[in-house]
């Protein structure tokens, strides 16, 4: 039996939910024909994403844009996914009501705390262009598809429907659909390119998507393809409890009014997470309120003592009462590996370092910060850095400026990694991309637009610490670019100029042509060392060759070592050389002495891995004269390496647990990797962190 | 006079002593070197013998421990080969044509045009040889002269020529090659008292409208900015040959007084031959910088770049006497350059009826 006053404050809704949009727009999305277009779309593949990664089915998500009328920014959006499909009966709830779903309420990491849904695309498209939007869905447990056309009754709240019907949902290739969702929806709207499109959305959802496959079709009919780059669905989140540090008067008032626990202990045990029976005790302590007393009853006082007791205003023995933080499993984080192949994916550049922080808690939220960053070729070098930021994998793409990603972004003194940056401050210039990630439970944003994260110590801490991470590792590469260009010359020189100078001389003055090694031994003067990393076609397999130059005047002797993706799985074959393991994913040469001027070349290969792989070999040596091209062995660093392989033995069969390989004590290193890589690469540098 | 030109065996001889530099540092175990002076106005002197600047006794040596300069000795010897082939050939080229024919070097080709014309410099330097002796000539045309004077020019064909630079040419006057070695031009006869060099062709044409070189029985030559090599070849030549004063007409400006400097004394770039190309005895005429105050004359401001030029020219060796020097720290002073053509203020015959007849009144030449 609906009350006078519920059926008062519905009717005021009907009347007033058109007027609302009409009013709210800036916030819901719509505010301009470009924008629009964008979050029609985003909310059609938050949906499909959404509805995927429940059902763990692997997204393939197709959308089109085709302009339909230039003059009257008239277009239809159609978005076609692989998704579970939605039962014929669920189709209109779904579609044709606003604030639809559990999600609001649910306390973990989400897409869809960022928007009004669909439905607001289903109103925008009928009070624009008068249309309905067409649904199609096919669920796997009926043969043929249902389709309706659904419109919004504003003033009911209600969806309306036409056209409803059963067809046979035929794919292109003549086979049936299984399951899957088709939106076909007709506004005005706009199709624009640049930093804030429908592409760039797309392109930014399948960098932090990895695991989807998206075409887009854009209104000139060119087809945009981002391939999946991992069969691994993200991990379901689970919801947890709220914590008390994150807790609001009105959230504890009414949950205390609804519950129908007998004592106050047994409430703040059960309703909330990082609260043991101790902590409860004290929690009522600290507040004075009676343990046995019953949630229903208290009154305003207790729960503003309550709520005191939480922050750690009230006291217990001058001290806060202390809480457990709340469980952070429900986080879903991307990981540094399918970032990587995500950032690869979408831009062709050889180098790229990502870093995943272990997560941890604001005000009571758990929450994980998640960085990377692409450098190189094929991006302006004169331009300030493309800023890709995300929260809970939603392509953040207005307000650049006045998101807490893009501070602590800027908050960093890039110069210092190589990057240019007028004065140390602000978003730096180069060839580079930067991405920064933030999953929570409870995303903070400015506005309601929900575009841009609202300021937070901590949190902006937790990313500029990343940021630092990574830009050290940036610093690392570029130097040793700079090195390889600088070896590379030398080599240049002694091997083709030298030689060429010695002949063209002799032929000018009609004299023989001189021995060489002395004045390329003076020139030298160094041990180089030189490994390439290259991919066999034909064998599937990575071929290392080694080469070690004495360019001095006296015979050397050293132990020569190597990096090499064990710990991904490669087997070592061909290895004429020998040698020995010295550490999980190091492997040493003991070499034979080298005279002045002579040179040894030594080979092997990987098998067991893909292309692209394994790009690059890092080079070592134990041994008195400095090696150019390799880093002399630090011994520390390999006992620290061996330590953390006794651990991970140690720990084998524990599931989906990497943090409990990596040391407590220092931060882990970013993985580094030149070009997409499969596995990471785990260099002696950026040790630990992959599983 | 002594020819500038050495024969194509002393050229021979002069270029494998640089292969041979090389040769012997590798056969030393060394890595190979070219040796050269220095080529700033550090290094450059007074010469009292020569009455001209020439390099002083500081040397660079260029050694192929990197990989840029070891690129740079290659060049060079491919360069020295190129110069023998075209000896032999009788053949001649461009600057602009080594720098294409380089392509084929492979690790010995210039990467930019500006590169080759240094190295030919270098090798001048080194050799003490010319240009000329290289067969390699500039893309820079010289410069046009006109005047009652009369000299021989030896044509594609090989003969001889008899142009008067008056009566045989026309508007555009003689046109002076970019050989003008004995060989080439024989300074025949003239009736002229004196030489002008014009720095800009506005004037140049002023000056022949209104009838000046035949009114003050003067050849006049248009300099075209900084004037090539050629064009202070022939100066200095008509200028020992027939014993005539050179005055130099310019701009107010600081790049005007390093354009007379090059005339009068050498250029930096070309101090090995400066015997060859200054004219000790030439004279600055104007604009000077008390010119732009005696005659109120139009000006325009100095810019940083002239601020600094104009302080790098009191440091350099060749404006150490006090005239430049005053005029140096007046034009400083007054902040202010004027152009030639500033003089039409006073109307189109002023330079010739007024200006430049004072000037020289000053020089006796008038």
């Amino acid at each position: 039996m609906v009350g006078t006053a519920e059926r008062m404050a519905s009717n005021q809704k009907q009347v007033a939910i058109s007027e609302f949009f009409e009013k709210n727009k800036h916030f819901l999305g719509f505010d301009s024909l470009p924008r629009s277009l964008i979050t029609a779309v985003k909310e059609a593949v938050d949906n499909s994403l959404d509805a995927c990664e429940e059902a763990r089915i692997l997204p393939e998500i197709k959308i089109q844009i085709t302009r339909l009328d230039g003059k009257k920014d008239i277009i239809e959006l159609k978005s076609e996914d692989n998704g579970p499909g939605i039962p014929k009966k669920s189709i209109e709830k779904v579609f044709g009501q606003l604030l639809f779903g559990s999600r609001f309420h649910a306390i973990r990491q989400s897409r869809g705390q960022q928007g009004i849904g669909i439905t607001g695309v289903v109103m925008y498209c009928q009070l624009t262009t008068g249309r309905k939007t067409h649904v199609r869905s096919k669920i796997a447990t009926e043969t043929s598809a249902a389709f309706v056309d659904i419109g919004l009754d504003t003033r009911k709240n209600k969806a309306t429907k036409s056209g409803e019907g059963r067809e046979l949902w035929e794919l292109p290739d003549g086979t049936l659909k299984e399951h899957g969702l088709e939106i076909t929806a007709r506004m005005k709207a706009k199709y624009q390119r640049g930093r804030q499109s429908v592409y760039q959305y797309l392109r930014m959802t399948s960098i932090v998507n990895p695991h989807a496959d998206i075409t887009f079709i854009d209104p000139d009919g060119e087809t945009h393809h981002w391939p999946r780059v991992t069969e691994r669905l993200p991990r379901k989140v689970e919801s947890i409890k709220p914590h008390p540090h994150g807790i609001h008067l009105g959230t504890l008032q009414r949950m205390c009014t609804e519950s129908t626990d007998s004592r106050m202990t047994v409430f703040l045990r059960n309703n909330f997470s990082g609260v043991s029976s101790r902590a409860a005790k004290e929690l009522l302590a600290a507040a004075e309120i009676e343990e046995k007393a019953k949630p229903k009853l208290l009154n305003a006082d207790h729960y503003r003592a309550l709520l005191e007791a939480f922050q750690g205003e009230r006291m217990l023995k001058d001290k806060p009462v202390k809480l457990l933080n709340p469980p952070t499993n429900c986080l879903s984080p991307i990981k540094e590996l399918l970032i990587k192949k995500g950032l690869s994916k979408t831009i062709d550049s050889r180098y790229v370092t990502t870093m995943t922080r272990a997560p941890t808690v604001t005000q009571g939220n758990p929450y994980q910060v998640e960085v990377g960053l692409i450098f190189g070729d094929g991006m302006a070098a004169d331009k300030p850095v493309e800023v890709l930021r995300f929260a809970n994998r939603v392509p953040l793409m207005y307000q650049q400026g006045g998101c807490l990603l893009t501070k602590a972004i800027e908050s960093v003194d890039w110069r210092q990694y190589g990057l240019d940056q007028a004065g140390g401050r602000g978003v730096p210039k180069g060839p580079a991309a930067i991405l920064v990630h933030l999953a929570s439970t409870n995303v903070q944003f400015t506005s309601e637009a929900k575009e841009a994260l609202a300021d937070n110590a901590e949190v902006i801490d937790e990313v500029r610490k990343a940021l630092l991470e990574m830009g050290r590792g940036l610093r690392k590469h570029l130097e040793k670019k700079k090195k390889m260009a600088k070896t590379q010359d030398k080599f240049e020189l002694v091997n083709d100029i030298i030689p060429a100078i010695a002949e063209k001389a002799a032929a000018i003055l009609d004299r023989p042509v001189p021995n060489l090694s002395g004045s390329i031994t003076r020139i030298m003067g160094a041990v180089i060392s030189e490994a390439t990393t290259s991919w066999n076609k034909e064998t599937k397999q990575t071929d290392i060759s080694i080469t070690l130059f004495n360019y001095t005047t006296r015979a050397r002797s050293y132990t020569l070592l190597a990096s090499w993706p064990e710990r991904e799985g490669a087997t070592m074959v061909n290895n004429e050389q020998g040698g020995r393991k010295e550490a999980s994913g190091v492997w040493a040469w003991k070499l034979d002495t080298l005279e002045p001027g002579q040179t040894l070349t030594f080979t092997y290969s990987l098998t067991g891995l893909e292309r692209g792989d394994w790009t690059d070999t890092d080079l070592f040596y134990r041994g008195s004269q400095e090696v150019i091209g390799a880093s002399k062995m630090d011994e520390k660093l390999l006992e620290e390496i061996r330590r953390q392989e006794a651990i991970a033995n140690g720990e084998d069969g524990s599931e989906d647990d990497e943090e409990a390989s990596e040391p407590t004590t220092k931060p882990v290193a970013p993985t580094v990797a030149d070009g997409p890589a499969k596995t990471g690469q785990q260099t002696l540098m950026g040790f630990g962190g992959d599983e | 006079m002594m020819s500038a030109m050495h024969t194509s065996e002393e050229t021979k001889t002069a270029l494998h002593a640089v292969v041979a530099e090389m040769y012997d540092k590798i056969v030393k175990g060394e890595p190979p070197t070219m040796t050269l002076p220095v080529r700033t106005k550090n290094n450059i002197g007074f010469d009292s013998k020569l009455g001209v600047y020439k390099y002083g006794k500081k040397r660079s040596t260029r050694d192929a421990t990197s990989l840029g300069s070891a690129k740079q000795l290659l060049r060079a010897l491919h360069v020295v080969e190129f110069i023998e082939e075209m000896i032999d050939a009788g053949k001649s080229s461009t600057l602009r044509e080594m720098y294409y024919i380089s392509e084929a070097w492979g690790l010995g080709k210039f990467s930019s045009q500006n590169e080759s014309n240094n190295l030919a410099e270098d090798l001048e330097v080194v050799t003490k040889c010319m240009r000329e002796d290289f067969k390699l000539r500039p893309e820079e045309d010289g410069a046009r002269m006109i005047g009652n004077l009369t000299l021989r020019e030896r044509n594609r064909r090989g003969e001889w020529m008899r142009i008067n630079a008056r009566d045989d040419v026309g508007d555009s006057g003689y046109g002076v090659p970019y050989n003008v070695e004995e060989e080439k031009i024989e300074l025949l006869e003239h009736d002229i008292n004196f030489i002008m060099a014009i720095e800009t062709g506005g004037m140049f044409d002023r000056l022949i409208e209104n009838g000046f070189d035949e009114d003050y029985k003067c050849g006049l030559l248009h300099l075209k900015g900084q004037p090539a090599r050629s064009t202070r070849r022939i100066m200095k030549r008509m200028s020992e040959e027939w014993d005539l004063p050179v005055v130099v007409f310019l701009d107010g400006d600081p790049w005007s007084f390093r354009i007379f400097a090059s005339i009068a004394y050498g250029a930096i770039k070309t101090a090995h031959i400066s015997e060859y190309l200054a004219t000790p005895s030439a004279t600055y005429l104007g604009i000077t910088a008390d010119d732009i105050e005696a005659y109120d004359l139009p000006s325009d401001d100095l810019s940083t770049r002239d601020v600094d030029a104009l302080k790098a020219e009191l440091s350099d060796p060749r404006f150490a006497d006090p005239w430049w020097q005053e005029q140096i720290n007046m034009m400083l002073e007054l902040g202010k350059k004027a152009e030639q053509q500033s003089l039409a203020k006073y109307g189109l015959d002023f330079v010739t009826d007024t200006y430049l007849p004072e000037k020289l009144a000053d020089l006796g030449l008038a």
